[in-house]
């Protein structure tokens, strides 16, 4: 395992040089990567098809949970161009997503809002104002925030919202707001159920491919540069703390809409979502998966969730437990998370070199 | 005048709780560069090692020096086998810390349910001071704070042990060239850490009630708090905590009690986003 990590690390500088197969070669997993067949297509792929089929094969009650996965799903995103792609630790994570869902919320209690053109970027921009604010005042200043002050700041964020939704009687204190109207297009109410989970599935994808192009752009290079070296980055004259604030925002936008359509999804909203349970369960969600690769989001989160809806009839009490220790483990063995098995360090970081490689062979053979 | 001498011993003693829980955080914190998000879950350990005595038949006092041994000794343990891989990586450190402890929270939680659990104050009643009333034991817990902090103070200024923490924590390679095992300072520094937190479960316990989101509701103010004092120093973070602890106490005095809970977070943030060294700057004690 270290004499494979060791590969790794030095595929990453390379890789950017442009020089790719000869360094990769000697990691363990990377190999196969290197043998010139791309996993991450497969795994995407199967995934998608897995997901499409998901409520023709499932029972009713299964559909109805699968559609709050895929919602968490879009959640673990969130998180994961947060961590996995810029290195800001947010665990202050639900603030977006539960802020997003009590605006919502109170928009259907109180103002009679639910057209789903409305409240959908309503809550996008919640968690997108809060994320500003937020990242804003943590990440900008004159001197750059250490690691650690920021990912404090986040929590402390998180922990002070919960506390106030839990102490607020506007917001339903400890109860939130439970029965929200559900949320209408035109004469058509989404209950939970098959359309709902094609609904968050389309979502789920639009913003997937969305977070696809943005990684594999100029910015998300930036951004994976920012994440193994930040001086390095700032020293190449790109403004580092900035790119993290627009990174800390757009993933603060795509919790919020996380967030409003949980909201929709679940009739009721509680000061948990602001707090620090669902901060930490993102945070899980997206270690187990695979920090750093947007699919990797996604399975942790199936497979967390999955297994703890499966395993919460009869193992209820040590489920937990098991989740702590398997947590662990993945820190200590696989900090890459459970898709490292089947994904390259190459493909995890990207493909940039290998496109400009293409371009020169092609070069090479037209004349 | 008695209300005012109430509400100066009720936010003495909150500030002396606080006190006691961010010691062991600050000194692992400080002394090793790990944010310890199990530290609350030490805590815990020790309020339930203090019930599980109780509930035994054993006497209470008993179990509360039992506590900061037990919890010591496991957290020598876990720093061998787990904490020790983490020290290059603040940010994979909390992350295991985390892990840690919610492995022993949900145990504790599997082991106790979801009740709160009672525990009498080992020393009951009041000091009758005039007309006035104050609780013996949170009395005694500000004593034994103060006992506390002073044996930690000395301990690290003027002892060949504590000399040792401090040449590990300014310059490990130096430390390990002059023959002091780092290693072991690290462990022994961590079991310390944790031994305090285990005491200050234990007596606690009486005034809280165990139930398992026992070491949560104090980890952030924990945190907050070692961020406010400083880190690098032992005095640092006991004056965050100082601070912290008498600003939670005393602001729902004066305002709604939600406001101020919220305002004592913002505050700090704020604070420490213009003050990054926090109230105390530098290395040493």
């Amino acid at each position: 395992m270290p004499k494979a990590m060791g590969a790794v690390k030095q595929a990453i500088p390379a890789e950017i040089g442009g020089d790719v197969d000869a360094a990769v070669a000697g990691g363990g997993t990377a190999a196969k990567a290197a043998a010139g067949r791309k996993v991450l297509p497969i795994v995407e792929g199967v995934v998608l098809v897995a997901a499409l089929l998901a409520p023709l094969v499932l029972q009713d009650y299964l559909t109805v949970f699968a559609t709050r996965v895929i919602i968490l799903a879009l959640f673990a995103l969130s998180f994961d161009l947060v961590w996995g792609y810029a290195g800001i630790m947010s665990f202050g994570q639900a603030l977006f997503f539960g802020s997003a869902g009590y605006g919502v919320a109170l928009l259907a209690r109180d103002l009679d809002i639910t057209n789903i053109f409305l409240v959908l970027p309503a809550g996008t921009l919640i968690g997108l104002t809060f994320a500003l604010l937020l990242g804003g005042f943590l990440l900008l200043g004159r001197h750059p925030s250490s690691v650690i002050f920021v990912s404090l700041g986040t929590l402390t964020g998180s922990y002070a919202a919960d506390r106030l939704a839990r102490g607020w009687y506007y917001l339903g204190g400890q109860n939130g707001i439970p029965s929200i109207a559900p949320m209408t297009l035109g004469g058509y109410e989404f209950s939970e159920g098959p359309a709902f989970y094609y609904l968050v599935l389309g979502i789920l994808i639009a913003v997937y491919l969305l977070c696809r192009f943005l990684v594999r752009s100029q910015f998300g290079l930036a951004l994976a540069g920012l994440r193994e070296n930040e001086q390095r980055i700032a020293f190449f004259g790109y403004k580092a703390q900035h790119l993290k604030a627009i990174i800390f925002a757009i993933g603060g936008a795509i919790a919020g809409l996380a967030g409003s359509l949980y909201a929709f999804h679940e009739g009721f909203v509680w000061p948990n979502m602001v707090g620090v349970v669902v901060s930490t369960q993102v945070v899980l969600y997206v270690l187990f998966g695979g920090s750093g690769t947007l699919i990797g989001a996604v399975i942790g989160t199936v497979i967390v969730e999955g297994v703890s809806f499966w395993l919460s009839d009869n193992y209820r009490d040590i489920w937990p437990i098991i989740l702590g220790l398997l947590l662990l483990l993945v820190i200590l063995f696989r900090p890459l998370g459970l898709i490292s098995f089947v994904l390259g360090e190459r493909e995890r970081v990207g493909s940039f070199g290998a496109r400009v490689k293409e371009n020169v062979k092609e070069k090479r053979n037209a004349p | 005048m008695a209300n005012a001498f109430v509400a100066a011993f009720e936010i003495l003693s909150f500030g002396a709780i606080i006190v006691l829980i961010v010691l062991g955080l600050g000194i692992i914190a400080s002394m090793m560069g790990i944010f310890n998000f199990a530290q609350g879950e030490f805590v815990l350990l020790g309020a339930y090692i203090t019930y599980l005595a109780y509930a035994k038949g054993l006497p209470i006092w008993a179990g509360m020096v039992a506590a900061p041994f037990v919890v010591g000794a496991l957290g020598f343990v876990l720093e061998a086998l787990i904490i020790r891989r983490f020290y290059a990586a603040p940010i994979v450190a909390m992350l295991g810390t985390y892990a840690l402890g919610l492995i022993i929270r949900e145990s504790v939680r599997g082991l106790i349910g979801g009740f709160y659990l009672t525990v009498p104050e080992p020393i009951g009643g009041s000091i009758d001071i005039g007309a006035m009333h104050i609780s013996a034991w949170r009395f005694t817990i500000i004593v034994i704070t103060l006992l506390v902090m002073g044996g930690c103070y000395l301990l690290l200024s003027r002892t060949s042990f504590g000399l040792r923490v401090r040449a590990t924590l300014e310059n490990p390679s130096l430390a390990r060239a002059s023959g002091i095992s780092t290693p072991l300072i690290y462990g022994a520094t961590f079991a310390f850490g944790a031994a305090l937190a285990g005491l200050a479960g234990a007596l606690i316990v009486p005034v809280f009630s165990l139930f398992a989101d026992l070491g949560l509701r104090f980890l952030i103010q924990g945190f907050v708090a070692v961020m406010v004092g400083g880190v690098g120093s032992f005095i640092g973070p006991v004056a965050g905590a100082g601070v912290i602890g008498t600003l939670s106490a005393a602001l729902p005095w004066v305002m709604a009690p939600v406001v101020a809970d919220v305002l004592v977070f913002v505050l700090a943030i704020v604070f420490i986003k213009f003050r990054p060294q926090g109230l105390i700057a530098g290395k040493g004690v």
